[in-house]
């Protein structure tokens, strides 16, 4: 059926229903034609016999009076044939004039085909004759067919009522979603506000509610990356500022003392614009490697914490910072190997930047509950609870901190602890004092 | 001239200090918001110089708060967010000007003296009165057609008088605008100064009001 193409619920049910409607006046006008024309046949059968029976007693004078109930008497195939033939074979009597029966083999009803028409004939052999009543057969089907048609009339009457009726009670149901449609047509491409639910069908309500989670989904996404441009315009421009500001000290500087220190700090401004630019590649790799699917191999967590540590010695010892690492439990788990340095490291750098000078900072590796957790601790000043949910944040730096940063530091541990399906906690140290900060890697399967 | 720099970026912040101390400005440097505010309770500037994203208190807030208790310092916000929805609403909390990081620094100095230019309600750049022209942006100074040079002192001393001709300023003030935060101040410096600026350019041009200060007469 051509309905099957059609995209519109709308033409799709009304084509469906009409398809079923004439399905069913079809059927239905079968069944009652061929119950009508039993019927028919039983009624008629009956009257032939009638018919016969009566004319054993004696011929009437006239055989008009038979076939009368018929109800077009005017057509002359509505009326019954009447033939006698006496004991030897002679007729007796005819009814009609123009046909002209065959006289009966067998006895009892039987068919006869003559002149491009089906007789009906019922034979009732008596001593003295032999009585024929035959019939029309197309009376009897014409009978079934009016009565078949006038069961069909209220139902091809009460179709194109039904069609307008449901095409009525379909557009007014799918209102809401034109409604849904003109409003979403009418928007701009940042307009990601919910779509009102109000008033729509239970069937698509459901649907608009997903969409509007989506939106919702969707517009944070949006947002977050909107944050990011704005900060990294910012973060990106303060160092070239910085850059170009030292470079009118360097050129505006007299003297030979006033120079030098212009220089350091060109040279200075120079290794911060690099340091950031390094950091958000380093964050743009991890991100990426999140989705390319590099695969995964064993690490030795024990192992990377001392490389990380070698990384960061010259640091700390510039500052007085006990760095190193305590309990480390030999123990693998599936990773990226440079990842997770980047990411001890940066933890590591962290701690030593926050840390006050002659400070200490802790690295422990241990296995509990099951799962790997690093613990990364120093004894500097600490995060604010209120800040422990940000700083993991692009360019978010603790309100206050003196120290320059890039402020991407915690966003790239992020990054790779998402990789590694690892969680992060930021909290305070209790042995140390300052902020304690505990990697917990998913149990590994192979790990040893 | 005194004025406030408001950064937190250490590297743009000594940067800045350094190159408007050498244009003989007297330079208060703070690192954020809150000691924005504080600075600004306790000392009278002729310029702010703001950046937006400061810690403890953004500085979309202190420039409101300056605006707020009627200040009519001129502030020139200096920051990298660059939308023009923000540049809008900077100019409409009651900034007088906005300029882009990284700026090109002598177009930030241009500003800053016609800010200050503004400020001392003059439009036009140059100075002139009985035969002293003097120009503050190139810092050319003509007496009689003849040209003159002045030491950076001198400028520092004689700007302020400049600004607001026809105003008296105290020795006090003068010294204020003399000297930022930690700079040493010599006791009779400002007179030393004018003095040497009245044997350059004439006893006319600055004038002594007894008890009270100094004074430049309207042109």
């Amino acid at each position: 059926m051509s309905a099957l193409s059609l995209q519109s619920l709308r033409a799709r049910l009304l084509w469906w229903l009409l398809a079923v409607i004439v399905l069913a006046a079809v059927v239905q006008t079968a069944i009652v034609y061929r119950t009508a024309l039993a019927e028919a046949d039983d009624i008629f059968d009956y009257q032939m016999q009638q018919m016969a029976t009566s004319l054993r007693s004696g011929l009437p004078v006239g055989t008009a009076q038979e076939g009368r109930d018929s109800t077009d008497a005017e057509e002359e195939n509505d009326d019954f044939i009447v033939q006698v033939w006496a004991a030897d074979g002679s007729p007796v009597f005819r009814s009609a004039t123009q046909t002209t029966l065959p006289r009966p083999t067998v006895a009892g009803y039987s068919s006869v085909r003559m002149h491009d028409t089906t007789y009906r004939v019922f034979s009732l052999q008596t001593r003295s004759s032999l009585i024929e009543v035959a019939q029309d057969v197309s009376v009897r089907r014409e009978m079934a067919g009016t009565l078949a048609l006038r069961a069909v009339g209220p139902i091809a009457v009460m179709a194109p009522l039904l069609v307008l009726i449901v095409g009525w009670v379909v557009s007014q149901s799918l209102a809401p979603l034109s409604r849904m449609r003109r409003q979403i047509a009418a928007r701009e491409v940042e307009d990601l506000s919910p779509v009102s639910e109000v008033g729509l069908p239970s069937e698509i309500q459901p649907l608009v509610h997903e969409l509007n989670l989506l939106f919702d989904r969707v517009g944070q996404a949006f947002q977050a990356q909107q944050h990011f441009v704005a900060d990294a315009a910012h973060e990106l421009r303060s160092p070239l500022a910085a850059v170009r500001l030292q470079a009118e000290g360097l050129q505006r500087a007299a003297g030979e003392e006033a120079r030098a220190i212009a220089a350091a700090r060109l040279f200075a401004g120079v290794d911060r614009s690099t340091r950031l630019i390094e950091q958000l590649l380093v964050l743009a790799r991890q991100e990426a490697s999140a989705t390319s699917q590099k695969r995964p191999q064993l690490v030795g967590l024990a192992d990377m914490a001392r490389l990380a540590v070698a990384d960061v010695v010259p640091a700390a010892q510039a500052r007085g910072i006990d760095v190193g690492v305590g309990q480390a439990d030999q123990t693998t788990v599936q990773g990226h190997p440079e990842a997770l340095r980047i990411l001890m490291r940066n933890l590591l750098e962290n701690a030593i930047k926050y840390t006050p000078c002659g400070g200490r900072v802790d690295v422990e590796i241990l296995v509990r509950d099951g799962g790997l957790v690093l613990c990364v601790e120093d004894s500097g000043a600490g995060i604010p609870p209120a800040d422990r949910g940000r700083v993991l944040d692009r360019f978010y730096r603790v309100s206050g901190s003196q120290t320059s940063g890039s402020g991407l530091g915690l966003a790239i541990v992020k990054a790779i602890v998402e990789l590694h399906r690892a969680s992060i906690t930021l909290d305070a140290s209790p042995r140390l004092g300052g902020l304690r900060v505990a990697v917990r890697f998913p149990v590994d399967p192979q790990g040893t | 001239m005194r004025l406030l720099l408001v950064e937190d970026d250490t590297m743009i912040g000594e940067s800045v200090q350094d190159l408007l101390r050498a244009e003989h400005y007297a330079v208060d440097w703070v690192q954020d918001g809150e000691n924005a505010e504080t600075a600004l309770h306790t000392q009278t500037y002729d310029l702010v110089l703001l950046d937006l994203g400061l810690p403890r208190r953004d500085g979309m807030a202190v420039l409101r708060g300056i605006r707020a208790r009627k200040e009519r310092v001129p502030v020139l916000i200096a920051t990298a967010r660059d939308s023009v929805d923000q540049r809008i609403q900077g100019l409409d909390a009651g900034a007088d000007d906005y300029v882009l990081k990284p700026y090109d620094l002598n177009e930030l100095l241009a500003r800053i003296r016609a800010l200050l230019r503004r400020a001392a309600g003059r439009a036009e750049p140059v100075y002139e009165h009985n035969g002293v022209c003097i120009n503050p942006a190139t810092r050319e100074v003509r007496v009689s057609e003849r040209p003159v040079s002045l030491s950076s002192r001198e400028w520092a001393v004689l700007e302020p008088l400049l600004a607001r001709p026809g105003a008296v300023l105290s020795r006090a003030q003068l010294e204020e605008k003399l000297y930022g935060w930690g700079d040493e101040i010599s006791s009779n410096a400002v007179e030393v100064y004018i003095h040497g600026l009245r044997k350059k350019l004439g006893a006319q041009l600055i004038q002594n009001v007894r008890g009270v200060g100094y004074v430049v007469p309207k042109a």
